[in-house]
């Protein structure tokens, strides 16, 4: 186990913000942690980094290294008035490292961005900053990783690359990687883990595709002419366009499937789809 | 710790608002240079009228050391609040633009991280006092020329050419430790209040109260001692006809005993704090 937060509690005068939460992670894995806002997750993640101190619980982290572990909360902040050199000169030199040309290629490839660039880093994009953000965070080669709602502000091209990058990271550098988000399709793919944190508690625990199965109720199924179908007419599902939204209470989701075929329909897609009051609990989304 | 101060000299030295400082220093220093240059035969035609009736001048009055003994007053007010409105920034910006957290998710010690930031902050206020103390001499004694000096203070002093400008020289030595003083407490300001605006508007609150305090009587032997309103004008008394240095040891040395305490204040509640910007 590479990082271990246990039982880890904050309050702000009468609010309670983290109640007990234990969270373990393994090298080279994805973790994600999902919550609505204000469920705790960034006060979670500035206790594992050691910007603020918890009231009670401890945290081990298992690393020999320099540095054990890294992040960005919320969005990455720089030093507008630098270039990307001068950042990472700065966050370099402050760690005791010396940003060699190779350090600097090597830190800026890592993470797709050019050594080309030399204006200001706040003429950069967000997913720029994010991804220079994330370069900064990687000095040093910590063992583990901490984002905070990465994906917040980019484009949906901006989130594929940065996806890309993650999983990059973690199965070729070992890094173990940890996630929040508060969009459960952010986490869907990526993540191996899954915590759901709702009002402070951690509620749900478990492999990412297993948990969120569990919190399926609706699956949308998408073909040709479904509004002719006998089967769907006879368990209420609710017809929108070319598709249609089926909660399956009599019978399974694969006999509906079945039937439908039996019956001759084109079925080109069925897309799970979670029930995020079910996933948080019941709780706030 | 030595490259955290080297990184805060590159961040000064990038940060266009050091320019700002440094320009504000020359600025003032031209101003004052150009009303002397219009205006201060007449004023000082005014000040000696009743002297002129019973002693004879010789020379011009109007030289640059009366030119850089004014604007060595520019210490009670200008340069100081320039200083803290200049030194809180480089706390407070890192606040506002949340580097601050980004600077602490790397393994850097809270105690050394802002030590660096008291003793770069120091070593700034030397280099502002030192550029305002060069370019005095050098741009007065060249347009204005050398000459004997004269200063009201309890009554009018007379200093001839040399004397003035050792005197003039200690006085800026001096007031460097008061700058130093009035730059400490502003990064402590912002320590504690984080945010730039409020940080300026409680500094500039010391700072004329404290320039108030200054002139008033206590009451009270151990106040009018050792308050540190009255122990931040030490630079003036060497304009006294004879130089009361014991003073000026004690009033320096407690000094930068409170630079020391506002200091430590500073660094522990720095240290005892989330960081949550």
């Amino acid at each position: 186990m590479i990082l271990e937060a246990r039982n880890i509690s904050k309050s702000y005068d009468s609010l309670e913000v983290l109640k007990n939460v234990t969270i373990e992670c393994h090298k080279g894995k994805i973790y994600g942690l999902i919550g609505a806002n204000g469920a705790g997750k960034t006060t979670l993640f500035r206790i594992l980094l050691g910007l603020i101190r918890a009231d009670s619980g401890s945290i081990e982290i298992n690393s020999q290294g320099i540095k054990p572990i890294g992040g960005i909360i919320e969005k990455p902040a720089l030093y507008g008035y630098l270039s990307a050199y001068g950042n990472l000169k700065v966050f370099a030199q402050i760690q005791g490292l010396n940003l060699t040309k190779e350090l600097y290629s090597q830190s800026m490839q890592q993470v797709g961005l050019s050594t080309k660039r030399t204006d200001v880093v706040k003429n950069y994009s967000l997913g720029m900053k994010q991804r220079l953000g994330l370069a900064i965070a990687l000095l040093n080669s910590p063992d583990c990783i901490v984002l905070d709602e990465p994906f917040s502000g980019l484009d949906p091209m901006g989130i594929i690359a940065l996806h890309e990058l993650i999983k990059k990271l973690s199965s070729q550098n070992q890094i173990t990687i940890i996630i929040s988000s508060h969009i459960v399709n952010e986490l869907t793919d990526l993540c191996d883990t899954l915590y759901v944190l709702n009002e402070g508690e951690i509620i749900k625990k478990g492999p990412t595709a297993e948990l969120l199965n569990e919190s399926v109720t609706t699956y949308k199924i998408v073909g040709n002419n479904l509004e002719m179908s006998e089967v769907l007419q006879n368990i209420n599902a609710i017809f929108s366009n070319k598709s249609v939204f089926v909660s399956p209470e009599t019978m399974s989701i694969t006999e509906i499937l079945q039937k439908l075929i039996e019956e001759g329909q084109e079925v080109t897609a069925c897309i799970p789809q979670t029930d995020l009051k079910a996933l948080f609990g019941g709780g706030k989304i | 710790m030595i490259s955290l101060i080297r990184s805060e000299i590159y961040k000064i030295r990038k940060q266009s608002k050091t320019l700002y400082a440094l320009a504000a220093i020359l600025i003032i220093e031209g101003f004052v240079i150009v009303s002397a240059y219009y205006q201060g035969t007449g004023i000082i035609d005014l000040l000696l009228a009743n002297l002129k009736d019973s002693f004879e001048f010789k020379g011009n009055l109007l030289n640059g050391n009366l030119i850089i003994y004014l604007i060595l007053n520019s210490l009670w007010f200008h340069i100081p609040l320039i200083l803290m409105i200049i030194i809180s920034g480089f706390l407070t910006s890192e606040y506002k633009d949340r580097t601050l957290e980004t600077v602490l998710l790397q393994p850097v010690n809270k105690l050394n991280f802002i030590l660096s930031k008291y003793i770069v902050s120091i070593g700034f206020t030397l280099l502002i006092v030192l550029l305002l103390a060069v370019s005095t001499f050098f741009v007065s004694y060249w347009i204005f020329g050398r000459g004997d000096l004269v200063v009201y203070l309890d009554g009018l002093n007379f200093f001839e050419s040399d004397e003035a400008f050792y005197r003039l020289i200690y006085a800026f030595i001096s007031g460097a430790n008061s700058m130093i003083f009035f730059s400490v407490v502003s990064l402590t300001l912002a320590v504690i209040l984080k945010d730039a605006t409020k940080t300026w508007i409680v500094s500039a609150i010391f700072l004329i109260c404290s320039n108030l305090l200054l002139k008033i009587d206590f009451q009270n032997e151990f106040l009018n001692e050792l308050f540190f309103s009255k122990l931040t004008d030490s630079w003036q008394y060497f304009f006294y006809y004879k130089i009361p240095y014991s003073t000026i040891y004690f009033k320096n040395f407690m000094l930068f005993g409170y630079t020391l305490i506002t200091m430590i204040i500073g660094i522990i509640i720095f240290k005892r704090r989330d960081i949550q910007v």
